[in-house]
C-alpha cells in the first residue's frame, strides 16, 4: 500500500490538473471571473462587491424606523442632575446629610452631603423639556429629544458599566451592540467598514472590548479611528496608504494578486471564504480612495464646517455624519480617551468644559441630519455608562465632584422612530433612586433593536452550542419611548 | 411623589397592627400571608408563572425544599430564613422583590409568620417539584460515557486506508455513497505538513529532497524530522497558549507587566518538544507545585507549569478583594472546565447549569480547592493586587550565573551612582558659574537700561557664536560664555535625569532570582460555602471539595489535611477513566490538523454542543492516545501519515451538494495561516528568521519601556513596548510579547489576522475576512521588507529570469512554477518595469513587486 502512495504522489502531475480545472471553469486571461478585478474602478460598484459578502445589506425582521445609529458616548459618566434631570429639591438639601447618604448604592460608596447643581435649568421648546445651561445648543432641539431619566445599570464602576452598556454583559466577552446591528442588517457601503468607532486621543477604558465582535464573525467588529491623530484620513486608518508604489503600479500588482487568488480558488470550488477574500482585496483597494473621501471633513462646504465648528468634537461629529450618509451602519463617537466625563472633583469646571466641547457639534449634527431628511431614520443616542451621585464625593476635595451612580441616570435619543419631545421616567426628588419608569440597559438594548426592526429575543447567534442574544435572558422593549 | 427614603419611616406604623393578629394558625396565613405572597412573589415564584431560581412559593413543600440556595423558610428562625433576608433588603444582591422593597407592614407580616412557625396549609399543586439536576440521567449523554475502543468498521475500498483512522472515515463516506477526492501531490502535502507541524514552510532543498525520495518511508522521514525540530514545540505551544489567555501583561488595566509569564511559554514549548505525556502535562499544570520532582530542573518545571491557572486576564485593581478573588476563581474554573473537560462552568457560579448535569456543588467543590490556593496578593499601590510568584530552584550552575548577573548589576549601579555624583558636582559648578554671570549681568548698565539680556555682544561682534566659546575670555565675554555654559548645564540636567531613571531601573530589577507566576497551597486549605448568586458576601451551604460528579466514576478521594485538593483534581482529570479529558484533547489535535474538530464545538462537549461527526473514530483516537502513553507526538504522527490527511482540497460537486460542510471528510479543509504563521512564514522564505530565541518577551531591560518604578504609588509600574529589541523583528512571533489591547511594532500582524484576544479562551480561532487585512497585505511595511529581502535572495542566487522564477515559486509557494504562471509573471515584470523607470535599480524593484504579489496572495496565506 505504502509504495503505491508514494508512486501515486509522484504521478500526480499538478500543472496538468490545474490547467484542466481552469479550462473547465472557462477561465482564461481576461476571463469572466476576472472581469470585475480588471475593470476600471468606475465599473466595480460597491454594490456589486457586496453580493455574497457577510457585510451585504439585508432587511431586518420587520421594517424598522431606524436604519442606522450614531451613538454619542459620554464616557466617564455625565451627571444627570447637572444636565437633563433637574432636582430643585436636591438644591434645598444642599450641604445637608441625606438620610440614606452615608452608604450609597450597590458598591457602598461612601458619600458626603447633598450636592445641589450649580447649573440653571430652563424649559425648552414646545415640549418644555428642562435642560441645564450646559447644553444650550442641544436644548434648541428639545422637541426632537426623547429623554430617559430613569436608566439603571448593575455596577457603578467603569469597566463593568461600559461592558454592560456596550455589550449587555458586565464581564464576559460578548459582542457589542454595533456588532449585533451589523450582523443583523449588514452595511450599505462595501467600500467602508460597517461599524466605525471614533474615539479621539487613544482608547477608552476597556479599550477595544467596547466594540468587539466576540464570537460573532470578526468582520462585524468596530474599526477604531482616532480623529485626533490628524485631519488627514491617511493617518487615521492603518495601512490605508502605500508609501512604496504608485496607484497604477498597485493596480497592476493587485490585478496579479487577484489572478493568483482566482487560480487558487478555481481549484477549490465551493469555498466562500476564498471568494470573500478576493472581494475584500477589492474593498481594501476601493477603501484607499473611498475612506480618504469619507473621513475627510475638509471636503464639506465651509458653511457646514462652520456649523459644526473647527474643533475636535466638531470634526468627529461631521465625520460621523459623512459616514452614515455613505451607508455605514453604526458609528460610535466617544468623547475621548480614558474617561473624560468622570468628574470626581471640580465637577463644575470639568462638566462646563466637556459640555462646552460637544454641545454645539452635537446640535449641529442634529440640525444637519434633520435638514438632510436623515434624522427620521437615523437613531442618535447620547449618554454615558452611568450617572453620578446627588451627593459630594468623599473624601472632600477643595473643589467638589460627584461619584459614580448607576441608579437613575439620564440618556437621550433622537430620530429613528423615538417619541420626540418626550421625557420618560423619573428619579426621586433628590435623584438617589428611580421613582418611576425604570429602564435597565437591557431594556434600552431591546428598544434599540426594536427601532431597527428586530425582535431582541429572536436576533440570535449560535455559539458554543447556545443561541446567544444581545439581551441575554433579559430586556423588555420600552413602548413609551416609541413614536 | 414621595421618595423611598421618606415613605419607609412612615410605613413602620403598619407593623404594629399586624402584630395584634394571631400568627400561629392557618387563618393568619390565609388572610395575611398568602395575599402578600400572591401579590408580591407569585409572578416569579409559582407554578402558574415562573419558578425563578428554582423556588416556588405556592405550596408548603415549595419553600421547604427551597430553590437553588436551599430552603427558603426555616420555621421559627428569622435569621436563617432566606425569604426574610430577601425582603429585608439587607443585602442589595439578595433583595426581593427585585423592583422595590415591600412596605414595612408586609415585611412585618412575613416576619411574624416565620417567627411563629410558618403555618401553611397549602399542599403542592400537581407534581410540584424542585428542578434538580439528575446526575444518573446525565451520565447517559455520550460525552460522559466511558471511552470505548471500537474496532474499525468494514469498508468496500480496501486499498484506500493506510491507518485505522482512514477506515473509520471511509466507512462513513461509503455509507453516504461518497468517495474521498484524489490525494494531494507531494508539493502540497509537504507544505501542508510542514506548516501544520512547525508553522514554517518547507525550504527549497527540503522540497527537492522529498520529491526525489522514492523510499517507502519518505513521508515518515519528513514527519519525524518535523516532529523532532524545535519549531514543532514553538507552533504547538502557541495552540495551547490560546487556551490559557496567555499574555505578558497582567490584566487589562494600566499595562502592568507580567515579567515572568514567558517561563510558562517556554515550559510549553519544551513540553511539546520533549513529548511530555499528556496526562503528566495536565497534572503539572494544575498541581505541579504539589508533585514530587526528580531533579532541580524538574521541580522548576513543575512549579512553572501551574502558570496555566495564573496567566489569564486577571482583574487586579478591584478595591473589593472578596469579589476579586471570587472572579479570579471563576475564571480559573471556567478555564479548567473549557480546556480539559469541554464544559462551560462559569454559569454554575450562580445556579445549576441550565443544560448540562453540572451543579452548584460541582462548581464550589472545585472552587474550594482554588480558594485554598490563593493566587494574588495585595500590594502597596492604591487598591492593586498582583499575581503570586514562586522562586524557582536553581542548579548550582544557574545559581552561579545568576549571582554573576546580580554582581554585574550591582557594579553597574555603583558605576552609575559614581557618574551621578560626578556629574551632579559638575552641574552644580556650572550652575554656580551661570548664576555668577547672571549676577554680573544684572549689575551691568546695559542690562538695567534695556531690560533684556546680553551685555557684551554688540561690541564683540564676530567673536561671538555658540560654536566658539572661549573659556579664557570668560571675563570679557560673559554673554556668549553664559550661553555655552547654560547649554552644557542643560545637557547635564538631561543626562542626570536619564541616569536617575537608569539607577532606579537597575535597582528595581536588582534581584535576578528566577521566578514564575505559580500556584501554591494557602495556609488554611478548607471547603467553602456557596456564594449565593455568585456573591461572595451572600453565603450558602458549605460544599465539600470535589469535582464534576457526572464525569466521575467513583467518589472523590479524601483530601489530606492541609492540602488544597488540586493534586487530587489533577489526578482525576488525568485518569484514564475520565470520559472527557482524552476525548477533548484528541479532538483539539484533530481540529488543528483537519481544520474542524470531529466535535466541531471544540471547547464545548455539553448537551448544547455539537455531536461528534465520527463518534467511533473519536473514541478510537482517545483510547489509542491513552494506550500509547498519552503521547501527543505519536498521535500527531499517525494522523498526518493517514490517507485522510493526504487528500487534496479538490472539489467534488456531488459531495459538495450532499455534504457542503465537509463533515464526512471527503476532502481536506483548506486553512488560512494564523497571524503568527503569516509573519513567520514570510521571515522564513526571505531567510531572515532567527531560530534560536527563548527567554523574556518584554524588553523590560530598556528603561524607555518601563513606566515609573517607584516603590509606592497609586498605580504599580507599567510597561509599554515602545522600543523592541532589534532582534525581535526577526524572531518567531511566539517569542514576541503578547500585549493586552493591541500590538505595535514588528508584531502588528496579530492585530489584523484573528489572533486570540488574551481575554478569551479559544480552542479554535475564527478566520475572518476583513478589508483591514487586505490593506495590511497591500500596504504594510512588513510585506515590503520581507518582499525586499526575498527579492535580494533570489537576485543574489540566480542571474537569469527563468531560474529566479523557479526559485521564487519554490520558496514562496512550495511548488514549481507552471508554464502559465511563468507567462503571467514574465508579463507582469515586463509591465511593471517601465513604471519604475528612472528609479534606481528598477529591475530589482520589479522583483520586489513580484515577491510582494506572491506574499499577499491567497496561495501564500492559505495552506491547502
Amino acid at each position: 500500500m505504502k509504495p503505491d502512495f508514494i508512486q501515486g504522489l509522484l504521478a500526480t502531475q499538478r500543472p496538468v490538473s490545474r490547467r484542466q480545472a481552469l479550462s473547465q471553469a472557462g477561465f482564461g486571461i481576461g476571463g469572466l471571473a476576472l472581469a470585475g478585478v480588471l475593470s476600471d474602478m468606475g465599473l466595480t460598484s460597491a454594490h456589486a462587491a457586496a453580493e455574497g459578502s457577510p457585510l451585504a445589506s439585508h432587511a431586518s425582521m420587520q421594517v424598522g424606523k431606524a436604519k442606522r445609529i450614531i451613538h454619542l458616548f459620554m464616557n466617564g459618566g455625565p451627571s444627570q442632575m447637572d444636565t437633563f434631570d433637574p432636582k430643585p429639591k436636591l438644591n434645598e438639601f444642599h450641604g445637608k446629610t441625606l438620610p440614606a447618604g452615608k452608604d450609597l448604592g450597590k458598591d457602598k460608596r461612601l458619600s458626603g452631603a447633598a450636592l445641589g447643581s450649580k447649573f440653571a435649568f430652563k424649559k425648552h421648546g414646545q415640549s418644555g423639556i428642562e435642560i441645564s445651561e450646559l447644553f444650550p445648543n442641544v436644548a434648541r432641539h428639545a422637541d426632537e429629544l426623547c429623554v430617559i431619566r430613569s436608566m439603571f445599570s448593575d455596577v457603578p464602576n467603569h469597566e463593568s458599566a461600559l461592558m454592560m452598556m456596550n455589550t449587555g454583559n458586565l464581564s464576559l466577552p460578548r459582542p457589542s451592540v454595533g456588532s449585533w446591528v451589523l450582523y443583523g442588517l449588514g452595511s450599505e457601503n462595501q467600500s467602508l467598514p460597517g461599524f466605525v468607532v471614533l474615539c479621539p486621543g487613544g482608547l477608552p477604558v476597556s479599550q477595544s472590548a467596547n466594540w468587539r465582535s466576540a464570537f460573532l464573525p470578526g468582520i462585524y467588529q468596530g474599526t477604531h479611528v482616532d480623529a485626533k491623530k490628524s485631519a488627514d484620513p491617511e493617518q487615521l486608518i492603518a495601512n490605508l496608504r502605500n508609501d512604496f508604489v504608485l496607484p497604477d503600479q498597485q493596480r497592476k500588482q493587485l490585478s496579479y494578486i487577484q489572478r493568483l487568488n482566482e487560480m487558487h480558488r478555481q481549484d477549490r470550488q465551493g469555498d466562500s471564504q476564498l471568494e470573500a477574500r478576493i472581494q475584500s482585496m477589492e474593498l481594501a483597494f476601493r477603501m484607499q480612495t473611498e475612506a480618504t473621501d469619507a473621513f475627510d471633513v475638509n471636503r464639506e462646504p465651509e458653511s457646514i464646517r462652520k456649523l459644526y465648528g473647527d474643533s475636535l468634537q466638531g470634526r468627529q461629529m461631521l465625520m460621523a455624519r459623512r459616514l452614515v450618509e455613505r451607508g455605514v451602519r453604526y458609528v460610535q463617537v466617544w468623547h475621548g480617551a480614558g474617561q473624560p466625563w468622570d468628574s470626581h472633583n471640580s465637577i463644575e469646571e470639568s462638566h462646563r468644559r466637556l459640555a462646552g466641547e460637544c454641545d454645539q457639534p452635537i446640535a449641529a449634527l442634529l440640525q444637519d441630519l434633520k435638514s438632510r431628511g436623515m434624522l427620521e431614520d437615523t437613531l442618535v443616542i447620547w449618554g454615558g455608562e452611568f450617572g453620578r451621585t446627588p451627593t459630594a464625593q468623599m473624601p472632600l476635595t477643595p473643589k467638589v465632584g460627584r461619584d459614580h451612580h448607576s441608579d437613575g441616570f439620564s440618556i437621550w435619543m433622537a430620530g429613528g422612530g423615538v417619541k420626540a419631545g418626550h421625557i420618560h421616567g423619573a428619579t426621586d426628588e433628590i435623584g438617589l433612586g428611580i421613582a418611576q419608569g425604570k429602564v435597565h440597559v437591557h431594556d434600552l438594548h431591546a428598544t434599540i433593536l426594536h427601532l431597527l426592526g428586530f425582535d431582541h429575543e429572536a436576533l440570535t447567534y449560535r455559539y458554543a452550542g447556545r443561541d446567544f442574544r444581545l439581551t441575554d435572558v433579559f430586556g423588555k422593549v420600552v413602548k413609551d419611548l416609541l413614536a | 411623589m414621595k421618595t423611598r427614603i421618606f415613605t419607609a419611616i412612615i410605613a413602620l406604623a403598619g407593623a404594629v397592627q399586624a402584630a395584634d393578629l394571631p400568627a400561629g394558625d392557618d387563618a393568619f396565613f390565609e388572610t395575611k400571608v398568602q395575599p402578600v405572597l400572591l401579590k408580591r412573589c407569585y409572578e416569579c415564584h409559582s407554578h402558574d408563572k415562573k419558578i425563578k431560581g428554582g423556588l416556588a412559593l405556592d405550596s408548603r413543600s415549595g419553600w421547604e425544599q427551597g430553590g437553588d440556595n436551599g430552603p427558603a423558610v426555616r420555621p421559627g428562625d428569622l435569621e436563617k430564613s432566606l425569604v426574610i433576608k430577601a425582603v429585608r433588603y439587607a443585602d442589595a444582591d439578595f433583595a426581593m422583590p427585585p423592583k422595590a422593597k415591600l412596605p414595612a407592614d408586609e415585611i412585618a407580616i412575613l416576619e411574624q409568620w416565620v417567627k411563629q412557625g410558618a403555618a401553611d396549609p397549602r399542599v403542592a399543586a400537581g407534581g410540584a417539584k424542585k428542578r434538580t439536576i439528575d446526575i444518573e440521567e446525565g451520565r447517559k449523554f455520550w460525552a460522559f460515557q466511558p471511552v470505548g475502543n471500537p474496532t474499525a468498521p468494514p469498508v468496500k475500498d480496501k486499498a484506500w486506508p493506510v491507518d485505522a483512522v482512514d477506515t473509520f472515515v471511509l466507512a462513513k463516506l461509503e455509507q453516504a455513497s461518497l468517495k474521498p477526492v484524489v490525494d494531494a501531490d507531494r508539493f502540497v502535502w509537504l507544505r501542508r505538513v510542514s506548516l501544520d507541524l512547525t508553522g514554517l514552510p518547507p525550504k527549497p532543498e527540503e522540497i527537492r529532497a522529498f520529491v526525489k525520495d522514492n523510499a517507502p518511508d519518505a513521508c515518515e522521514k519528513v514527519v519525524d524530522r518535523l516532529l523532532g525540530s524545535r519549531a514543532f514545540g514553538e507552533r504547538w505551544a502557541r495552540h495551547w497558549q490560546d487556551l490559557t489567555g496567555y499574555s505578558d501583561m497582567m490584566g487589562t488595566s494600566n499595562s502592568v507587566f507580567a515579567e515572568h509569564a514567558w517561563r510558562y511559554r517556554d515550559y510549553l514549548i519544551h513540553a511539546f518538544n520533549s513529548d511530555k505525556p499528556f496526562d503528566e502535562f495536565v497534572r503539572e499544570q494544575i498541581a505541579g507545585d504539589l508533585m514530587p520532582a526528580k531533579s532541580v530542573e524538574d521541580r522548576a518545571e513543575n512549579i512553572t507549569a501551574t502558570g496555566f491557572l495564573m496567566v489569564g486576564d486577571v482583574e487586579i485593581v478591584n478595591p473589593d478583594k472578596g469579589k476579586m478573588e471570587a472572579d479570579h476563581i471563576d475564571s480559573q474554573i471556567s478555564k479548567l472546565g473549557t480546556v480539559f473537560m469541554g464544559m462551560t462552568m462559569g454559569c454554575v457560579r450562580c445556579h445549576d447549569h441550565k443544560f448540562d448535569p453540572i451543579g452548584v456543588e460541582d462548581y464550589y467543590g472545585i472552587a474550594g480547592m482554588l480558594r485554598s490556593s490563593p493566587s494574588t496578593h495585595k500590594i502597596p499601590f492604591g487598591v492593586w493586587s498582583r499575581l503570586n510568584t514562586t522562586d524557582l530552584p536553581e542548579t548550582p550552575e544557574q545559581l552561579a550565573a545568576r549571582q554573576m548577573q546580580e554582581a554585574e548589576n550591582a557594579e553597574n549601579i555603583v558605576a552609575l551612582k559614581a557618574d551621578q555624583t560626578r556629574l551632579t558636582a559638575e552641574k552644580n559648578a556650572l550652575a554656580a558659574e551661570v548664576a555668577r554671570i547672571e549676577k554680573l549681568e544684572k549689575t551691568a548698565p546695559t542690562d538695567t537700561a534695556s531690560g533684556t539680556a546680553p551685555v557684551a555682544p554688540a561690541t564683540v561682534g564676530e567673536a561671538k557664536g555658540p560654536q566658539s566659546p572661549k573659556p579664557a575670555d570668560a571675563q570679557q565675554d560673559p554673554g556668549s560664555d553664559k550661553e555655552a555654559l547654560t547649554k552644557k548645564r542643560d545637557e547635564l540636567t538631561e543626562r542626570l535625569k536619564k541616569l536617575a531613571a537608569e539607577i532606579q531601573h537597575a535597582e528595581f530589577f536588582r534581584s535576578k532570582v528566577p521566578k514564575a507566576f505559580a500556584m501554591r497551597d494557602g495556609d488554611k486549605p478548607q471547603d467553602m460555602p456557596v456564594y449565593i448568586r455568585g456573591n461572595p458576601y451572600a453565603l450558602g451551604a458549605m460544599i465539600p471539595r470535589g469535582t464534576v460528579r457526572v464525569a466521575s466514576w467513583t467518589a472523590f478521594p479524601q483530601i489530606p489535611e492541609a492540602q488544597s485538593g488540586r493534586l487530587q483534581l489533577a489526578e482525576w482529570l488525568a485518569d484514564k477513566r475520565n470520559p472527557l479529558t482524552a476525548r477533548v484533547a484528541v479532538n483539539r489535535i484533530w481540529q488543528k490538523l483537519f481544520g474542524e474538530g470531529l466535535v466541531r464545538s471544540v471547547d464545548y462537549f455539553g448537551v448544547r454542543g455539537e455531536l461528534p461527526s465520527h463518534p467511533e473514530l473519536l473514541d478510537h483516537l482517545a483510547s489509542r492516545f491513552m494506550q500509547e502513553g498519552w503521547s501527543q507526538k505519536k498521535l500527531i504522527r499517525s494522523l498526518v501519515l493517514s490517507r485522510v490527511y493526504r487528500m487534496s482540497t479538490a472539489n467534488d460537486s456531488l459531495a459538495l451538494k450532499v455534504d457542503p460542510d465537509n463533515r464526512l471528510l471527503w476532502r481536506m479543509n483548506r486553512q488560512r495561516l494564523d497571524a503568527e504563521i503569516i509573519r513567520d512564514a514570510m521571515l522564513a522564505v526571505s531567510e531572515e528568521l532567527k531560530t534560536d530565541s527563548a527567554g523574556p518577551a518584554l524588553a523590560i531591560e530598556n528603561p524607555d519601556n518601563t513606566g515609573s518604578l517607584v516603590a509606592k504609588g497609586v498605580n504599580p509600574p507599567s510597561y509599554a513596548h515602545k522600543v523592541p529589541r532589534p532582534s525581535q523583528e526577526f524572531e518567531r512571533t511566539v517569542y514576541l510579547p503578547v500585549m493586552r489591547g493591541g500590538f505595535a511594532g514588528p508584531d502588528r500582524v496579530r492585530s489584523f489576522f484573528d489572533f486570540v484576544d488574551p481575554a478569551q479562551i479559544a480552542g479554535q480561532r475564527p478566520q475572518t475576512v476583513v478589508p483591514t487585512q487586505a490593506l495590511f497585505l497591500l500596504n504594510n511595511d512588513l510585506l515590503r521588507k520581507r518582499a525586499g529581502a526575498l527579492a535580494n535572495k533570489i537576485i543574489e542566487k540566480e542571474s537569469e529570469r527563468n531560474a529566479r522564477l523557479e526559485d521564487l515559486w519554490l520558496r514562496a509557494l512550495g511548488r514549481p512554477i507552471t508554464s502559465e504562471e511563468h507567462g503571467d509573471a514574465t508579463r507582469f515584470l515586463e509591465k511593471i518595469e517601465p513604471l519604475l523607470k528612472g528609479k534606481p535599480a528598477a529591475e530589482r524593484l520589479a522583483w520586489v513587486e513580484l515577491c510582494h504579489t506572491l506574499l499577499a496572495s491567497n496561495q501564500f496565506i492559505y495552506r491547502i
